[in-house]
């Protein structure tokens, strides 16, 4: 197990890394949540950070800095490509450890209550335990104690466990891979990730429930794991213990192989203009920007087009680094904000359909779609939708 | 001061509203650092942060301010390389990171831009339209900045002018609150008296520019063109034929000295060839005649001294050789050198070798702190802007950083003079003022100290900037 590093390491470490900022102000002008102050960008933050170390001075408006970065990775890629190449995300989470476990400033005050809920019950939300598979039912799939012959397992993560709208997305991928006469199990002891514990400076509780959702990869003969949640996918294959043993595949990319090998065929035309929205955690930080857009255009008729920040240089939905759960405060930048920014991006680009292949992003974009009244010109779906209706 | 700073926080919030006011600790911090290499120390915070809306606003804190006599600093991005946004007197730092009003007329042929509004921003929007921006400084500056800094970055002046050239009018709030409207709405500047003019440039010390109206320029087509060179200074050589020979100039172009190259090459395990590199956008209004007046910088590239010169056809080396230049704020660190600070010299044309030649070896044999710093030589061709980015220690304690800073800037000042140059990229104020006063005399600085108290009878506004100080 990693073991959890001590006051003197992280600020050891930030002090490290943030000596190397020259302030040129670069990330900031790519950084979602920075409008309009300098001072919640990733240069602000950082410097916060900075010289909340050099002076010993850690309140509240300081966490509501560090705590309203999305961890998108913009920033990241910025300062790599022109500047000082700084971890700013590791940095970041770094000092929201910092805050939470050394000088009890974190997380944000509606966080508090996620964090507990992922420790007693597995989820942020605190849905019973028990009705983690409730979606399942009636849909004959079989749990992993039952399905002695499976040869994946598919891990549905949270929200498309218990969110009326993604589960939408757990269903229809249970019933694509169906199709595809995959052999599958989802597991009843499944328990949240822990990505957005870790994001929130927890990184205690992050191996807390690694370790359980480690034991169900083991007694499941780590057979290949399919996830939806791109948040688990990053973390399965950056962050867990014995990652590099783990065969995990976000679905876009094990669709694709089921195409592949004729496995699963679309046959339905659907004549749709679609774009497509880079989760971060797909995107940038889990580095798949090709698999989706593959799968989209194996959609006979299909017409991707693409927003005006994609791939790499892709807008966040604002959801992301523990934003789920937190209203920023007076004088920040509202998540709803983020959203339609990047749902007005996609009505630019005068597509009826707004695609993407996460469950935080599906909830925020629909959203978004609502607050602007556009429901009659874009539909926000997963992926996943759109190959039901292909099949 | 009038008033203690609880009385400024809470009458600035009863004329903007709460949430646009910022007095905690980490808000002061960052409307104070700037790049320069030693930290901030609590006493060069401001006492409190506003974020107006509008010029309204604006007018309503200057007049308040003005009346009880409270300096007010102006803060668009913090991007300056001068250092005119550091509060001196403590204070409202005054951010116009709200003013984003940003309109495109194409009927009139102009777009007003608030001055929070970025360069970044101006210049993807107006490239929707086919338009370009005539100030191209780092994406993250703001218009606001850029107009009253009067730069336009790394462009060619004696292709595209400066913003005073580029600005049709103003909107001004003076330091004692009333607000002016200047310049014209039509495409005529006018001539004769035209105080856009008296703002531009000004650095903020006698208003602040709150909306800048500029013309439509239609975007020019371009063409990148790489020659490498043995020795640095032949870049020179090839900058002066450029003009002498009267040959269609380059949009812009930079040149990457000899040792800087070499750090970038290693870096990215590239194997171009040994010494200096000079990459340049030719531009023309077709793509045709862009690449016609590429074909010209190449083979006068060729003609003077360039080992080897091309038209940059190949997208992954386009992307290398400017992945070298963008590799700048890297040096140093190969050596785990992080502190670092960079000068500019703008020389004389027939100088510009001799110059670039002094530079590329200024630390070499150099006594004080200086020599022990490791320099790289990088800058601007066709607007002609030399920078040297001196790296050290970051270790240093704040002392020695402060004593190596001033010896950076006199050197600058020294060859500023010694060459005849002015801040091509940057500006004057603060740091810069005894490089002016040098240069052109204690009449000329005594004009624009009465220029300022004729608008700014307190001396309110970005107060300490004209008198030099850091």
């Amino acid at each position: 197990m990693e073991e959890l590093r001590s006051e003197t390491d992280m600020v050891q470490y930030l002090g490290k890394e943030l000596v190397s900022c020259m302030k040129c102000h670069l990330c900031n002008t790519v950084c979602p949540v920075c409008d309009p102050r300098v001072s919640q960008g990733p240069y602000g933050m950082n410097r916060s950070i900075y010289y909340a170390l050099k002076w010993e001075s850690f309140n509240e408006h300081l966490r509501d800095i560090v705590y309203s970065c999305s961890t998108c990775g913009k920033c990241v890629e910025k300062c790599k490509a022109v500047s000082r190449a700084l971890p700013l995300i590791d940095i970041i989470e770094t000092a929201r450890e910092l805050l939470l476990v050394e000088k009890m400033q974190g997380p944000m005050p509606e966080q508090t209550n996620v964090l507990k809920n992922m420790h007693v019950r597995g989820n942020p939300w605190g849905y019973p335990s028990h009705e983690r598979t409730q979606w399942a039912q009636d849909l004959d799939i079989p749990l992993t104690s039952e399905a002695h012959d499976m040869e994946v397992l598919y891990f549905v993560g949270c929200a498309s466990s218990y969110d009326p709208q993604a589960q939408k997305i757990a269903k229809n991928l249970s019933r694509i891979l169906k199709a595809a006469n995959v052999k599958f199990g989802i597991s009843k002891e499944e328990v949240c990730s822990g990505s957005e514990a870790r994001r929130m400076g927890e990184p205690g509780l992050f191996q807390y429930l690694s370790e359980i959702n480690s034991n169900i990869f083991d007694e499941t003969g780590n057979k290949p794991i399919i996830t939806g949640d791109p948040h688990s996918y990053y973390t399965f294959t950056r962050e867990y213990p014995g990652k590099d043993h783990l065969e995990i595949y976000h679905y876009t990319q094990f669709l694709n192989t089921l195409l592949d090998k004729e496995q699963l065929k679309l046959s339905s035309r659907i004549e749709k203009r679609v774009t497509y929205h880079d989760p971060c955690y797909l995107g940038r930080r889990g580095g798949i920007f090709d698999e989706p857009r593959r799968l989209i255009n194996r959609i006979p008729g299909i017409d991707l087009v693409e927003m005006e920040h994609h791939h790499e240089d892709s807008d966040c939905c604002g959801m992301g680094g523990g934003r789920m759960w937190m209203e920023p405060p007076e004088g920040f930048l509202p998540s709803q904000m983020i959203s339609k920014r990047r749902v007005e991006q996609a009505i630019a680009t005068t597509s009826e359909i707004l695609l993407t292949a996460c469950p935080f992003c599906n909830i925020s974009l629909n959203d978004a779609v609502k607050d602007l009244g556009k429901e009659d010109d874009l539909k926000v779906m997963d992926i996943t939708e759109l190959i039901i209706m292909a099949l | 001061m009038n008033k203690n700073v609880g009385e400024i926080i809470e009458d600035l919030v009863s004329l903007v509203g709460k949430p646009h006011v910022g007095s905690d600790i980490f808000e002061r911090i960052n409307y104070a650092d700037t790049s320069l290499p030693y930290d901030v120390e609590k006493t060069d915070l401001p006492d409190v942060v506003v974020h107006p809306a509008d010029s309204r606003e604006i007018s309503e804190i200057l007049k308040y301010a003005n009346q009880n006599e409270i300096p007010v600093t102006t803060y668009g991005s913090g991007t300056s390389l001068i250092f005119g946004t550091k509060p001196k007197h403590k204070g409202i730092s005054l951010s116009t990171e709200r003013l984003q009003h940003f309109k495109i007329d194409e009927h009139h042929q102009w777009f007003e831009a608030g001055a929070g509004v970025k360069t970044g921003y101006a210049t993807t929007e107006l490239g929707k339209l086919g338009y370009f921006l005539p100030i191209q400084t780092q994406a993250g500056s703001t218009i606001g900045g850029a107009v009253s800094v009067n730069t336009l970055g790394h462009l060619t002046d004696n292709v595209f002018g400066r913003p005073v050239n580029n600005v049709l009018g103003l909107e001004v709030v003076l330091p004692t609150g009333e607000i002016i409207e200047t310049g014209s709405k039509c495409l005529r500047r006018p001539a004769g008296w035209d105080l856009a003019r008296t703002f531009i440039g000004a650095e903020g010390v006698l208003g602040i520019i709150t909306r800048v109206r500029m013309i439509l320029m239609p975007m020019p087509q371009t063409v990148d063109l790489v020659g490498f060179y043995n020795k640095t200074e032949e870049i020179g050589q090839f900058v002066q034929a450029m003009y002498e020979k009267r040959v269609p100039l380059p949009m812009d172009g930079e040149l990457v000295g000899e040792k800087a190259c070499q750090v970038g090459y290693e870096a990215y395990g590239l194997n171009f060839p040994k010494g200096a590199l000079c990459v340049i956008k030719a531009m023309g209004y077709t793509q045709e005649e862009a690449l016609r007046n590429g074909n010209i910088l190449v083979e006068l590239m060729k003609e003077v001294g360039a080992t080897q010169s091309y038209i940059l056809e190949d997208e992954k080396i386009k992307h290398q050789i400017w992945g070298v230049r963008e590799n700048a704020m890297r040096w140093g660190q190969e050596k785990v050198l992080k502190g670092y600070l960079a000068i500019e010299l703008n020389p004389v044309l027939p100088r510009l070798p001799d110059a670039i030649h002094e530079l590329e070896h200024i630390t070499e044999n150099r006594s004080g702190l200086i020599g022990e710093t490791e320099s790289y030589l990088y800058g601007h061709v066709g607007s002609d802007s030399l920078h040297c980015l001196f790296a050290f220690p970051f270790d240093w304690d704040r002392e020695k950083m402060k004593r190596v800073v001033d010896e950076i800037w006199n050197l600058e000042m020294e060859l500023q003079l010694k060459y005849e140059g002015v801040g091509g990229d940057w500006g004057w104020l603060p740091y810069r003022v005894p490089f002016y006063r040098k240069k052109y005399g204690e009449v000329s600085y005594q004009i624009i100290k009465k220029m300022k108290a004729l608008f700014d009878p307190h001396n309110i506004l970005n107060r300490g900037n004209i008198e030099g100080e850091v």
